[in-house]
C-alpha cells in the first residue's frame, strides 16, 4: 500500500483545506457584502423630504418676521433690570448648603 | 464498488478492525442519542398532530402549545435523531472508504456531546416560546454558531481523511459524502448570516429561512442517505454498482437541481416571481435524480433478491431508495402551478416532508446502522422480530402519515380554493384526515421504541456474541455478509 | 473525475442558484424603491402601510407562540391561489354595512417593522391578514359593546368561546361560525386575586375572588394581531402597486 500520501503536513494542509472549503460562502458572504445595497428606509427619507421642505418653510418665514432690532433693544432693557433686582442673602441658613464665596457678576 | 474483496487479506481485516475500534465510541454514541432523540420527536409529532383534530388535548401544559410542540417535533428530527445519525454515519463510511483509523475520536465525542446540550438548549428555548419564531429555523439565533462549530468539530477529520487516503478508485458512496459534508456549512452559514445577523427585508428572511429547510434535505440529509445506499447495496450483495455512469449522472443531477429546493413556499407572496416557482421547478426536477439512483441501486441489489430479504440493513435501505423515487414522482404532482395552489398552506407539505426524513432518510439510515453497530461493537443483533417489527411498523407508519397528510392537505387546499364551501367545511376536512396522522405515528412511536431499546442494548454491549449475523430469515445457510467465520477472528470486521 | 474538477462542480452548481436564489434578491429586497403617489391623488409622498400597536415585538410573539404553523399571513394574487374572493380574508367585501371593496392582494411593504414575514405553514385556522379588519367590522355590525383587543384575548383564552366562561350580559362571542380549533393559549394568561372587577382583567367568572389577566406577551401579541388591516381602508395603494384598480367612474 502507498503510504506517501498520509503525512503530517498533508493532515495540516488538509486541515486548512477544509476549513476553508466549510467557510467558503461565509468569507464569499464577507466579500460581497460592501458591493450590496445598504439598508435604507427610502420610503423614510422620501417621507421625511417632504417634512424638511415644509420645516425650511416654516424656518424662513419665522426668520423673516423677527424684528432684530426690537428684539435687541428689548433685551437691552431687560439685562439692565436683572441688576436691579439683585437677590438678597436669606437670614435662613439653608442645610447642607455651601457657604455663598462666589462674588456677584459685576454686569 | 465491489471494492473490498470478500477473501480479504488478514491485514486488510485488521484495519477495518481498527478503523471501527477507533470510531466506537463516537458513532455509537451518535446513534444512540440519535435514536433517543427520534422517540421524543415522534412523541412530540404525535401530540402536535393531536392538537390539530383535539385543540383541548394536553391543554393543561401550556408550554405544550401546539405551534412550539410542531417546531420542537421538527427540530429533534432535523437536529436530535437526522443530524446524528448522518454524522455516524459520515464518519463511519468515511473513514472505511478511505481506509485511515480516525485519529480524532476524542474530539469528535466531545463536540458530540456539545451537540447534544446545544440542541437540547435550544428544544428548551422553544418550548419555552423564546425560539427565533422564525418558521423552519426556529432555534433561537444563538444556537445555530454553535451547532456550526460542532459540526466542524465532528466532520472535519473526515474531509481530512478523504484527503489523505492511499491513492485510488474514489468510491460513489465518497462523493456523496463530500458533497454532503461541503454543502451542509454552505447553507448554515448563509441561512444563519442572512436570516439572524444581518437585517433584511422579512419576506427575504421567511424566504432564506424556507431555502434553508429544503435544501438541508436536498443537500445534507438526501446525499447522506444516497452515499449510505451506494456503500450498502453492492456491499451486502456483493455485486459491483450496477452503472458508474448513472451514478455519475444521479449525482450531478442532485448537486445541479438540490440548491434551488425550498422557496416554493413562498408562492404568491410578493417576493420576485421566480424565487417560489424556482424552488417548485427544481422539486419537479428531483425525479431525475431519484430515477437515476433508484434504478441503479435497484439494478445492483435485484439480482440478490435473497439478500434483501435475509439482511436488515438492505432491507432498510431499499425501502428507502424506493420511497426516494416515491418522493420523485410524488413531487412532481405537487409542485405544478395548479397543484402547488392546493398543496402550499395544507399539511401535504408536512407530509412531503417526513417522506423525505423518515421515509427516504431515516429508513436508508436505519440500515446503515443495521450494518455498522455490529462491527463497532463486536456483538450481533440480539433479536430477528425486534427488527422485523421496527422494519413493518416504520413502513406501514410513515406510509400511513404520507398518504394521511398528503390527501388530506389536498382535500384540505381543494377546500380553500373551492369558493362555494365555507372557510369551516376545510377546517374539519384538515382534522379528519389528522387523526390518521396520530394513529399513524404510533404506529411509528412502538418500532421506534424497539429500535431505541435494541439499540441501546448493543450499546451496553449486551448484543449477541456470535459469528452469525442477525438475518431476517434463518433457512438460509449462507451468509449474505461474506463468508462466516471472520468475527471470530477479527471481530466486527466481517464484510 | 478529479478533487479539484470536483470540488470546482460543487462550487459552481450550488454557487448559481447561491447567488441568483439567495444573495441577489435578499440585498434587493433590503432597499425596496419606495413606490409615490400619482400626483392627481388625494395623498402625495411615498406609500407607507400605516400601523399601529407593538408591532415588532408582537410579531416576535406570533413566531415564537408558534401562531404560523395554522396561520398564514398571505394574500396571493389570483395566478397563485383564490386568497382574494375568500370571505375577508384579503379585506372587506363592499356590501350592505361596507361601503367599498378594501380587498387587496399582499404587498411586501405590509411585513414594515417584522422581523420576518410570517407567511405561514398551513392554513388549519384562517388566513390573518386582515384580521383586524375583520375583527373591527364584526364587531360594529353586531353593535358589541367589547372592543377588539378583549375580543382577542378572550379568544386566545378559549377560542371555542364556551358560554359558561361568559358573563351572561355581555354575551356569547362567537366570531367564527364554525368550529374553532385554535388550541387555547392559556399560558399566555395569569390567574390573580381580585375583589370585585379587577382592571385589566378577562370578563370572566371562574370561581369567586380569581380573575383572568393576560401577561405582557399576550398583550403585545394582541396589540401585534388587531393592527393586521392589510387592506386598502385607510391606506389606499399607489396605482403602481394596485393590482385591482377600480373601473373609471363614468362622469355624471
Amino acid at each position: 500500500m502507498d503510504h506517501s500520501r498520509d503525512n503530517p503536513l498533508r493532515r495540516f494542509s488538509a486541515f486548512w483545506i477544509a476549513i476553508l472549503l466549510a467557510t467558503s460562502f461565509g468569507i464569499a458572504l464577507i466579500i460581497t457584502q460592501p458591493f450590496a445595497p445598504d439598508k435604507t428606509d427610502k420610503a423614510y427619507q422620501m417621507l421625511s423630504e417632504g417634512r424638511l421642505e415644509i420645516k425650511d418653510e416654516i424656518d424662513r418665514a419665522q426668520d423673516d418676521a423677527l424684528n432684530k432690532e426690537t428684539l435687541a433693544k428689548a433685551l437691552q432693557a431687560q439685562a439692565k433690570s436683572f441688576d436691579k433686582n439683585m437677590e438678597s442673602k436669606g437670614s435662613m441658613p439653608v442645610p447642607g448648603a455651601a457657604p455663598i464665596t462666589a462674588e456677584t457678576p459685576t454686569d | 464498488m465491489a471494492e473490498e474483496n470478500s477473501t480479504a487479506d488478514s491485514k486488510d481485516v485488521l484495519l477495518r478492525s481498527s478503523i471501527d475500534r477507533s470510531l466506537r465510541h463516537p458513532v455509537m454514541f451518535f446513534f444512540a442519542s440519535g435514536s433517543l432523540w427520534l422517540v421524543l420527536s415522534i412523541i412530540l409529532g404525535l401530540v402536535a398532530s393531536a392538537k390539530k383534530h383535539s385543540p383541548e388535548f394536553l391543554t393543561c401544559f401550556s408550554w405544550l402549545d401546539a405551534g412550539k410542540v410542531d417546531a420542537a417535533h421538527m427540530s429533534t428530527m432535523i437536529y436530535g435523531w437526522g443530524s446524528q445519525a448522518a454524522f455516524g454515519i459520515i464518519i463511519w463510511l468515511m473513514a472505511r472508504l478511505s481506509r485511515k483509523e480516525c485519529t480524532a475520536s476524542g474530539v469528535i465525542l466531545w463536540a458530540a456531546h456539545v451537540w447534544n446540550a446545544v440542541v437540547s438548549y435550544g428544544v428548551i428555548r422553544i418550548i419555552m416560546g423564546e425560539g427565533s419564531g422564525v418558521t423552519y429555523m426556529e432555534f433561537p439565533s444563538e444556537v445555530w454558531p454553535l451547532l456550526l462549530i460542532c459540526y466542524t468539530a465532528i466532520t472535519i477529520w473526515s474531509l481530512i481523511q478523504f484527503q489523505v487516503r492511499d491513492a485510488g478508485h474514489v468510491y460513489v458512496s465518497q462523493w456523496y459524502l463530500l458533497a454532503g459534508l461541503l454543502w451542509f456549512p454552505w447553507i448554515a452559514v448563509t441561512a444563519w448570516v442572512f436570516v439572524f445577523l444581518m437585517d433584511g427585508h422579512p419576506l427575504m428572511v421567511a424566504g432564506v429561512a424556507a431555502w434553508f429547510k429544503g435544501t438541508l434535505f436536498s443537500l445534507f440529509f438526501l446525499p447522506v442517505a444516497l452515499g449510505s445506499s451506494y456503500y450498502l447495496a453492492p456491499k451486502v450483495t456483493g455485486r459491483p454498482v450496477y452503472s458508474y455512469n448513472i451514478a455519475l449522472f444521479g449525482f450531478w443531477s442532485l448537486a445541479v437541481f438540490g440548491p434551488w429546493a425550498g422557496m416554493q413556499k413562498l408562492a404568491g407572496a410578493p417576493v420576485p416571481q421566480f424565487l417560489p416557482y424556482a424552488g417548485a421547478a427544481s422539486m419537479i426536477l428531483i425525479l431525475i435524480p431519484a430515477i437515476a439512483v433508484g434504478y441503479n441501486i435497484i439494478k445492483t441489489v435485484i439480482g440478490n433478491s435473497e439478500a434483501i430479504a435475509e439482511s436488515p440493513s438492505l432491507r432498510f435501505t431499499a425501502a428507502g431508495i424506493v420511497l426516494f423515487v416515491v418522493f420523485g414522482a410524488l413531487s412532481v404532482f405537487l409542485n405544478t402551478v395548479s397543484a402547488l395552489k392546493l398543496t402550499q398552506f395544507s399539511s401535504t407539505g408536512y407530509g412531503f416532508d417526513i417522506l423525505g426524513l423518515y421515509g427516504v432518510f431515516s429508513l436508508c439510515a436505519f440500515g446503515s446502522i443495521y450494518f455498522i453497530v455490529p462491527r463497532i461493537t463486536r456483538r450481533e443483533w440480539l433479536s430477528r422480530r425486534f427488527i422485523k417489527w421496527h422494519f413493518f411498523f416504520s413502513l406501514y407508519g410513515v406510509s400511513s402519515v404520507v398518504i394521511c397528510a398528503v390527501a388530506g392537505g389536498l382535500s384540505q387546499g381543494q377546500g380553500i380554493e373551492d369558493l362555494s364551501q365555507p372557510f369551516g367545511t376545510m377546517a374539519e376536512r384538515g382534522s379528519q384526515f389528522s387523526w390518521g396522522v396520530t394513529i399513524a405515528w404510533a404506529f411509528i412511536l412502538f418500532a421506534n421504541l424497539f429500535f431505541c431499546f435494541h439499540l441501546l442494548l448493543m450499546w451496553a454491549r449486551l448484543g449477541r456474541r456470535s459469528s452469525h449475523p442477525t438475518l431476517l430469515n434463518t433457512s438460509h445457510p449462507t451468509s449474505p455478509h461474506g463468508a462466516e467465520g471472520e468475527v471470530n477472528n477479527y471481530s466486527s470486521a466481517s464484510a | 473525475m478529479t478533487f479539484k474538477a470536483f470540488i470546482i462542480g460543487l462550487l459552481a452548481t450550488f454557487g448559481i442558484p447561491w447567488l441568483l436564489l439567495v444573495v441577489v434578491p435578499y440585498s434587493t429586497m433590503r432597499s425596496l424603491e419606495p413606490v409615490k403617489y400619482e400626483k392627481n391623488s388625494e395623498l402625495s409622498g411615498a406609500f407607507v402601510p400605516k400601523r399601529d400597536g407593538r408591532i415588532r415585538e408582537g410579531s416576535k410573539i406570533f413566531g415564537q407562540e408558534g401562531c404560523a404553523l395554522c396561520h398564514t399571513q398571505v394574500i396571493r394574487p389570483t395566478y397563485a391561489g383564490n386568497d382574494v374572493h375568500r370571505a375577508e380574508w384579503a379585506g372587506l367585501r363592499k356590501s350592505s354595512s361596507v361601503d367599498e371593496d378594501t380587498r387587496r392582494e399582499t404587498i411586501a411593504q405590509d411585513f414594515e417593522q417584522e422581523e420576518v414575514a410570517h407567511l405561514g405553514q398551513t392554513r388549519v385556522g384562517p388566513d390573518l391578514s386582515n384580521f383586524g379588519r375583520r375583527l373591527e367590522h364584526y364587531l360594529k355590525v353586531n353593535k358589541s359593546s367589547r372592543n377588539p383587543e378583549q375580543w382577542t384575548f378572550m379568544h386566545l383564552y378559549n377560542p371555542k368561546g364556551v358560554p359558561r366562561y361568559e358573563v351572561p350580559e355581555i354575551g356569547a362571542q362567537i366570531i367564527t361560525s364554525w368550529k374553532s380549533t385554535c388550541p387555547p393559549k392559556g399560558g399566555l394568561f395569569r390567574q390573580v386575586q381580585v375583589n370585585g372587577a379587577g382592571h385589566g382583567n378577562l370578563p370572566l367568572k371562574i370561581e369567586e375572588g380569581v380573575g383572568i389577566k393576560p401577561t405582557d406577551r399576550a398583550r403585545a401579541l394582541v396589540s401585534y394581531l388587531v393592527s393586521l388591516k392589510k387592506d386598502t381602508l385607510g391606506n389606499p395603494l399607489p396605482e403602481a402597486l394596485n393590482f385591482n384598480p377600480k373601473a373609471p367612474k363614468s362622469k355624471e
